[in-house]
């Protein structure tokens, strides 16, 4: 029993930290909180099984392309639903904008992709039991993630122009930084990562496009348990989830395991407002 | 020239009379509108097709045999995409526009919960096929018939086969966290209970859960001897049948008819993991042992495929339900001598052991399920055959 709740704990947790990345590139450059993440790991899933298994093509080329897909959906999404809101962040019309392309990604999804899920390819053929691939991928696909974003944003010029604009956009605008540009760039390398975690996940969780709801959800816990903008803190915050959820699923079973999660949520939210590993915000006084 | 009042009244008589002479004429004449409301499109739009097939095969059979006393059938179609509010309109339409006189449909339940008290209230004869137990009421709606099983006749089916005919006293009964997925399994738990069974574990599960070990382990090992499952998630129920392969567990499991949807096989693991699924059918539609129909389905399996009636990418009970909806209309409208909603509805409250190609229906005033329990069977789940299934075992 243990085995099968890390196993299967570490890998649906891997697939929501993605997620909760996803949320946090998307949020550093632009402080809105994107509401199209979830859907970009259900697309992940379903570009991967349809270039994949219906046009048959190469698992790398089916790969690339799901991941090209979903870069061009981060660009829409920041030309439709975020750029016309940013001038009234205060308002809040974000949720509006982000929630309404989010329904319609997956409404879209659910008549042309069908509403029953579909089967995702087995990508490397490794493992059995609680060392079955579909377990594995998705946790090497994070760590893998992680290593690439932490060069980025350290050892890269467009990483430290993207930090620069995280950390004050008008300062960076001051400096000469392309500010839009570089939201349009975060927003594509957002929608990559979402599109890696549905890819991953895709073993585990199928095709289906009822996934985006699910994802959307269970991928903003991470970020609030972890901290607004906090990609380490998002990578925790989902494994704790992933583990905890699984754990909550053998000892209480289904609908009390999601009560557990969000009880969860709400105790340590309480308790640490800003997130487990978020600083609190000062205010101008 | 002098008019008498007795004259006048004369005259006024006689105008009226032949006034209303053409409008007699043309109702005897006029074609029998049957509203038809299926959800042709969208996600509830797997079952349309074949239902869609049944009811041009009949209408077209009626109509080249000369109608019904010369009134040939219309059907008029309304898309409901599956969507009660498009329901709605379309029900209210039929009605008060196009004017039909009975109505066959909608072909599932959320649209049937909308549009059955606004039939209701226009007093609008009305079959349908859905399966929730609170769309047939006699008192409230008097004119809506059920051609298919209820959830509870679907229920005591299955609780038959598994303590009758399998022989088995330990069930485990799981669910998904939908409405109709609680309520069938509180309904199924109560009822095996009732019956002396053992209900050794019972559980909602959401569908979308991705690793449903811990519920087959905890199912397993409360001694379950028999699964029986209540959902349409076919996503969910591969991942069952997976995980029963992985553990090894030889346990049938028995219920809903999604289980043995074609959704399904691309899902598993193995083939050999859909083995003992045994899935709600009906003996009209269901082939025995030596791949052989029941004779009556035979012949009419022949005559649909003679009017080129695809059958291999649809179900034979869709389709069958469509022929024997229109049918009934036909013979209502035949035997009360016109299309006035009274007659029609009497004549179908008067139907007793009516033989249609889906099964044998009885009607009363108190009973507008006219479906025969004894006619549901379990279905090899997985020997689909040109819409066909094979007989569980024990038949």
């Amino acid at each position: 029993m243990f085995a099968s709740i890390l196993a299967a704990g570490l890998a649906a947790g891997a697939i929501y930290a993605l997620v909760g990345i996803t949320y946090n590139t998307m949020y550093s450059t632009s402080r809105v909180m994107s509401f199209t993440a979830g859907q970009l790991g259900m697309l992940g899933g379903v570009f991967g099984s349809y270039f994949i298994l219906k046009l048959g093509l190469p698992i790398i080329v089916g790969f690339l392309a799901t991941l090209v897909c979903c870069a061009i959906l981060g660009y829409i999404t920041e030309i439709v639903a975020v750029r016309p809101v940013l001038k009234s962040l205060e308002q809040h019309l974000y949720v509006l904008s982000t929630l309404a392309l989010a329904l319609m990604i997956q409404q879209v999804t659910a008549i042309e992709w069908g509403t029953e899920p579909r089967p995702f390819p087995k990508l490397v053929g490794w493992g059995e039991g609680v060392w079955d691939e579909k377990f594995w991928i998705p946790v090497v696909a994070c760590a893998l993630t992680i290593i690439g974003l932490e060069f980025l944003y350290r050892r890269t010029l467009v990483g430290r122009a993207f930090v620069a604009v995280a950390e004050d956009n008008f300062a960076a605008q001051a400096l000469g930084l392309p500010e839009r540009n570089l939201r349009v760039a975060s927003y594509m390398l957002a929608a990559v990562v979402g599109g890696i975690a549905g890819f991953s996940g895709g073993e585990l969780l199928l095709a289906f496009f009822a996934n985006g709801a699910l994802l959307n959800f269970y991928g903003f816990v991470p970020v609030a348990l972890g901290g607004l903008g906090n990609n380490r803190g998002a990578v925790i915050g989902g494994l704790i989830l992933g583990l905890f959820q699984q754990a909550a699923n053998f000892l209480v079973g289904g609908i009390f395991a999601s009560v557990a999660v969000f009880t969860l949520f709400i105790v340590v939210l309480l308790a640490a407002p800003q997130g487990l590993f978020g600083s609190a915000v000062a205010r101008r006084v | 020239m002098s008019i008498s009042r007795r004259d006048f009244v004369a005259s006024v008589g006689a105008m009226g009379l032949a006034s209303s002479l053409p409008r007699i004429a043309l109702a005897q004449t006029e074609n029998i509108k049957i509203g038809w409301l299926v959800a042709m499109t969208g996600p509830s739009s797997a079952p349309a097709a074949g239902f869609d097939r049944g009811v041009h095969f009949a209408a077209n059979a009626i109509n080249a045999a000369g109608g019904v006393g010369g009134r040939k059938i219309e059907i008029i179609t309304r898309d409901t995409q599956g969507d009660p509010t498009k329901a709605v309109n379309a029900t209210q339409e039929l009605i008060s526009q196009a004017k039909v006189h009975a109505i066959w449909g909608p072909t599932n339940s959320g649209e049937s919960l909308a549009v059955t008290p606004i039939m209701a209230k226009a007093k609008m004869p009305n079959i349908h096929p859905c399966v929730i137990d609170t769309l047939i009421d006699t008192k409230k709606y008097p004119n809506a018939f059920r051609i298919t099983p209820s959830n509870t006749q679907w229920d005591d089916a299955v609780r038959h086969y598994c303590l009758t005919i399998l022989k088995l006293k330990k069930i485990a009964v799981i669910g998904d966290t939908t409405g109709y997925g609680v309520s069938a399994v509180n309904a199924s738990v109560a009822a095996f209970k009732k019956e002396g069974a053992e209900v050794t574990y019972q559980a909602n599960i959401d569908s979308t859960q991705s690793d449903l070990t811990p519920d087959m382990l905890r199912a397993k090992n409360s001694g379950a001897e028999v699964i029986v499952v209540w959902s349409v998630s076919t996503g969910m129920y591969s991942r069952m049948f997976n995980t029963r392969a992985k553990m090894n567990w030889d346990v049938s499991f028995v219920g809903h008819p999604s289980v043995s949807s074609g959704e399904i096989a691309p899902l598993l693991d193995k083939p050999d993991n859909w083995a003992k699924v045994y899935a709600i059918g009906y003996k009209s539609c269901s082939y025995d042992a030596s791949g052989n129909l029941p004779p009556a389905t035979q012949a009419f399996v022949a005559n649909l495929l003679k009017a080129k009636v695809k059958l291999d990418d649809t179900l034979l009970w869709w389709v069958a339900c469509g022929v024997d909806a229109i049918d009934l209309i036909a013979k209502a409208v035949g035997a009360s001598g016109s299309t006035k909603p009274e007659g029609i509805v009497a004549y179908w409250n008067s139907i007793k052991g009516y033989s249609g190609h889906f099964g044998t229906y009885n009607y009363s005033l108190d009973q507008h399920n006219g479906y025969s329990t004894s006619e549901i069977v379990m279905s090899e789940a997985r020997s689909a055959k040109n819409g066909t299934f094979a007989l569980a075992p024990g038949y």
